[in-house]
């Protein structure tokens, strides 16, 4: 039988993180299910398109601290992707999303580091305007989808809805940039 | 220098403090819960019937008599994967004595679940669960969650997360070591226990048109003023729903689920239940 896994500390943080995973549970937002440990949004780069245009936009998501969510690569076969899918549109399509790099972590429950997400991370993508599309607000909708993890225990997959507000404009108009500070960052 | 050495004593008994605070939640507070209980403490495991990967029916039922752990567990889960070789060998030394698991996947398929099987040469039984069977053990929120079911058929342990093989192993023996006719009121966790006060609901209370409180007492327009009651509660769990709302959106929560049933309680009684 494999020797214990809780040393001296893990008698005190093991009921600590069993403790936070039950406190979260109980106090997250809930929508059917597990407790909802990351927070996204859709974030464009111009207030304001035109049709026929490409915008770059970014996905900003959080995880809840503590938790964990797997590589959009993940280390092992078996664990579950994050994965962002944007619904089907034939007058706004999003491409070329682009997932950051997972952070290598070591867990009690591995022998060697898994790729992470975990805090902040930003996801980008171009979104590509319909040269059809006529002047108005447009919705842009998709989902977050991951499965996380703290220390010790395991959530269900999951998903977080994603959705925002396309304004398509007539060519003369001009077009400010927006969320320059997320833009600007690598 | 002497600013220095008052510095130094406050931090000193500050962390002297700390440290009692944590020898006093872990490691005193386990003998306390494990001073006896009062009798019919410990709730009765739900009833199920499932079937196994390889097509036997596993009836919580036909283990009456024996220890059983109840292990929710998932392929893509870590924590979980890591407990079943210390499983394994529980089951070896002590399936003997009366001991079983039975493990229950909560993946979307079987087919992973099967791999699984097959490569950790996993010696008991695994079937696909449902959401309503986590429902009937009191909403399964994360994974791995194992319950230790005593010969009498009552829930004695419940662990979320992972948690050592000798934890199991010390509150097996301690279980094995009990009579199937009476409930082992003094036992002792051998671990830490996510819940002290174990829930559990019956299919009754899984069905009912507010999950998690069998209603079947009332006819359908106390039915509709208790809803009304519930309906005026706010829930306290951070959803922003009203208790009523909450029940029927997410059934594995235990704040509403506490709530109603605690507010069941008083509408029987002024209801003449």
């Amino acid at each position: 039988m494999p020797g214990p896994i809780w040393g001296g500390k893990d008698l005190i943080m093991r009921p600590l993180a069993a403790s936070l995973l039950v406190l979260l549970a109980a106090s997250a937002v809930r929508a059917g299910g597990p407790p909802a440990v990351v927070s996204a949004r859709i974030v464009l780069a111009a207030k304001d398109v035109h049709p026929g245009t490409t915008v770059r936009i970014t996905v900003a998501a959080r995880i809840d601290s503590g938790y964990h969510i797997n590589d959009r690569k993940p280390s092992l076969d078996y664990l579950i992707p994050t994965k962002v899918v944007f619904d089907d549109s034939p007058s706004l399509k999003v491409e070329r999303v682009s997932y950051p790099r997972g952070k290598l972590t070591k867990f009690v429950f591995l022998d060697s580091p898994i790729s992470v997400y975990e805090g902040e991370i930003r996801l980008t993508a171009l979104l590509k305007v319909s040269p059809s599309l006529k002047p108005g607000a447009y919705p842009l909708r998709g989902k977050f989808e991951y499965q996380a993890c703290n220390d010790h225990a395991c959530l269900p997959p999951t998903s977080v809805p994603l959705a925002a507000v396309v304004r398509v404009v007539a060519p003369p108009a001009s077009l400010p940039p927006a969320h320059s500070a997320v833009f600007r960052e690598k | 220098m002497k600013k220095g050495k008052v510095v130094l004593g406050v931090f000193l008994g500050i962390v002297v403090a700390v440290g009692l605070y944590f020898v006093n939640q872990y490691w005193i507070a386990p003998a306390t819960t494990s001073a006896a209980k009062a009798s019919g403490e410990f709730p009765q495991a739900p009833a199920f019937s499932l079937t196994s990967l390889s097509g036997d029916k596993v009836n919580l039922q036909d283990y009456r008599g024996k220890v059983v752990l109840l292990d929710f567990w998932a392929t893509w889960c870590g924590p979980c994967r890591i407990e079943i070789p210390g499983f394994v060998e529980l089951q070896k030394k002590y399936g003997s004595q009366g001991f079983a698991i039975i493990g229950v996947s909560m993946d979307d398929g079987p087919a992973p679940v099967r791999r699984f099987y097959q490569d950790f040469h996993m010696n008991y039984p695994v079937a696909m669960g449902t959401d309503q069977l986590g429902e009937l053990y009191g909403g399964i929120l994360g994974l791995p969650t194992s319950f230790l079911i005593g010969r009498d058929g009552r829930i004695y342990a419940k662990h979320v997360g992972l948690t050592d093989d000798s934890v199991f192993e010390s509150e097996i023996k301690e279980l094995l070591a009990a009579s199937p006719s009476h409930e082992v009121t003094d036992f002792r966790p051998a671990g830490y226990t996510a819940s002290g006060n174990i829930q559990v609901s019956t299919p009754a209370e899984v069905n009912s048109v507010i999950p998690g409180v069998d209603v079947a007492k009332l006819n359908p327009a106390q039915v509709k003023e208790f809803e009304n009651v519930l309906a005026q509660e706010k829930c306290t769990c951070g959803c922003g729903f009203t208790v009523l709302k909450c029940r029927q959106v997410d059934p594995s929560c235990q704040v509403s689920l506490e709530a109603a049933r605690t507010a069941y309680t008083n509408f029987l009684k002024t209801h003449g239940g």
